[in-house]
């Protein structure tokens, strides 16, 4: 059987030190938490990204000193990241597959830059036109999350 | 002549020998063979710690449909236990019903999404029902939007209008949660 299999009695009639282990029940312990796992397992991980929207009920918000009111619009050129008396384009670049996209690189490494010198700024509202894709939305409101500005508000360009 | 059985025959010096005599001897084999479970075992345990690693208590929070690919996002939080409302290419579902064709969306000039701003105000009404008396489970307004990475801003557009009109006005979107490239993870508000 399973384990060692030690003989119960030297030939000086001493007991031996070597206990059996019965590994059967650890087996049949093993195959049901695999069953289990398997059954429950999740193999794909969702993630939730949670924007607030220009129409929705206003939040308490605190209120920060050093904050500018911050847009990212996303139009059919690329992004456009205006502020109160400046304006920045990042237009679109060709991609692996030779169609343009947006430049997200750009796009984070700017707002890495704007968080360093506003680091209490923390609000930035997206602005999509309508024939943006769902895909190209949830990226940008990606990257604000990464570079930190929280508070994403989705609101239509027009 | 005696008969005698067919095979290997020592000769009588060997057969008298100790060593050599062993290999002439025709015992009977034992009919069971002795199983090594060690590498069983070492296997299973493997398993069931990777599978421990993987294991969610949350379980699946959306419905995953083949017309849907989701976004991925590298900075996402976990989602929690909402209504959903999909998006594919073909329908507008909301908690696994049909409200409204995505085709209809596209063309409309109208924000507004009867049929779904309807659906979510029964979903509201049931929630405030259910929790009247749990003060620590208050309506949040908390709704989970899961679209296809194709669908134009113009549908999500109308969706969130619709849910603002029958106050969720927690949306979260859904993306498949990737590592890499240095995520940060964020914590839900």
């Amino acid at each position: 059987m399973a384990g060692a299999a030690p003989q119960p009695h030297t030939k000086s009639g001493k007991k031996a030190l070597d206990a059996e282990i019965n590994l059967v029940p650890f087996i049949d312990l093993l195959s049901c938490c695999i069953s289990f796992l398997l059954i429950t397992a999740v193999w794909t991980q969702i993630a939730g990204l949670q924007i607030s929207s220009s129409g929705g009920p206003p939040e308490p918000q605190q209120k920060q000193e050093q904050t500018v009111d911050l847009k990212l619009l996303l139009t059919e050129k690329g992004y456009q990241l205006t502020m109160p008396g400046a304006a920045l384009e990042i237009p679109k670049v060709a991609s692996a597959t030779g169609a343009l996209a947006f430049d997200r690189k750009t796009l984070a490494d700017k707002l890495r830059t704007l968080k360093g010198g506003l680091p209490d700024q923390s609000a930035i509202t997206v602005q999509p036109e309508d024939a943006i894709a769902y895909d190209d939305l949830v990226s940008t409101v990606d990257i604000c999350l990464g570079e930190q500005l929280r508070n994403v508000t989705v609101a239509p360009l027009n | 002549m005696a008969i005698v059985e067919p095979g290997k025959r020592p000769g009588p010096r060997i057969e008298r020998s100790r060593v050599f005599s062993k290999k002439f001897t025709r015992g009977k084999k034992t009919g069971y063979a002795s199983l090594m479970l060690t590498s069983l075992v070492d296997m299973f345990t493997i398993i069931v710690i990777f599978l421990l690693m993987n294991f969610s208590a949350n379980g699946e929070v959306l419905y995953m449909s083949k017309d849907i690919k989701l976004p991925d996002a590298y900075h996402g939080a976990q989602l929690e236990r909402a209504p959903v409302i999909s998006v594919s290419g073909d329908a507008v579902t909301f908690d696994g019903r049909q409200v409204a064709a995505t085709e209809d969306l596209v063309k409309g000039d109208a924000l507004n999404v009867p049929e779904l701003e309807d659906a979510l105000r029964d979903e509201r009404r049931r929630y405030e029902t259910i929790h009247a008396q749990d003060l620590d489970h208050s309506f949040r307004g908390l709704v989970n939007v899961q679209a296809d990475r194709k669908i134009p801003f113009k549908v999500i557009k109308r969706i969130m209008f619709a849910c603002n009109q029958s106050g969720f006005g927690n949306i979260n979107f859904a993306a498949l949660a990737k590592e890499g490239e240095g995520p940060r993870k964020v914590a839900l508000k």
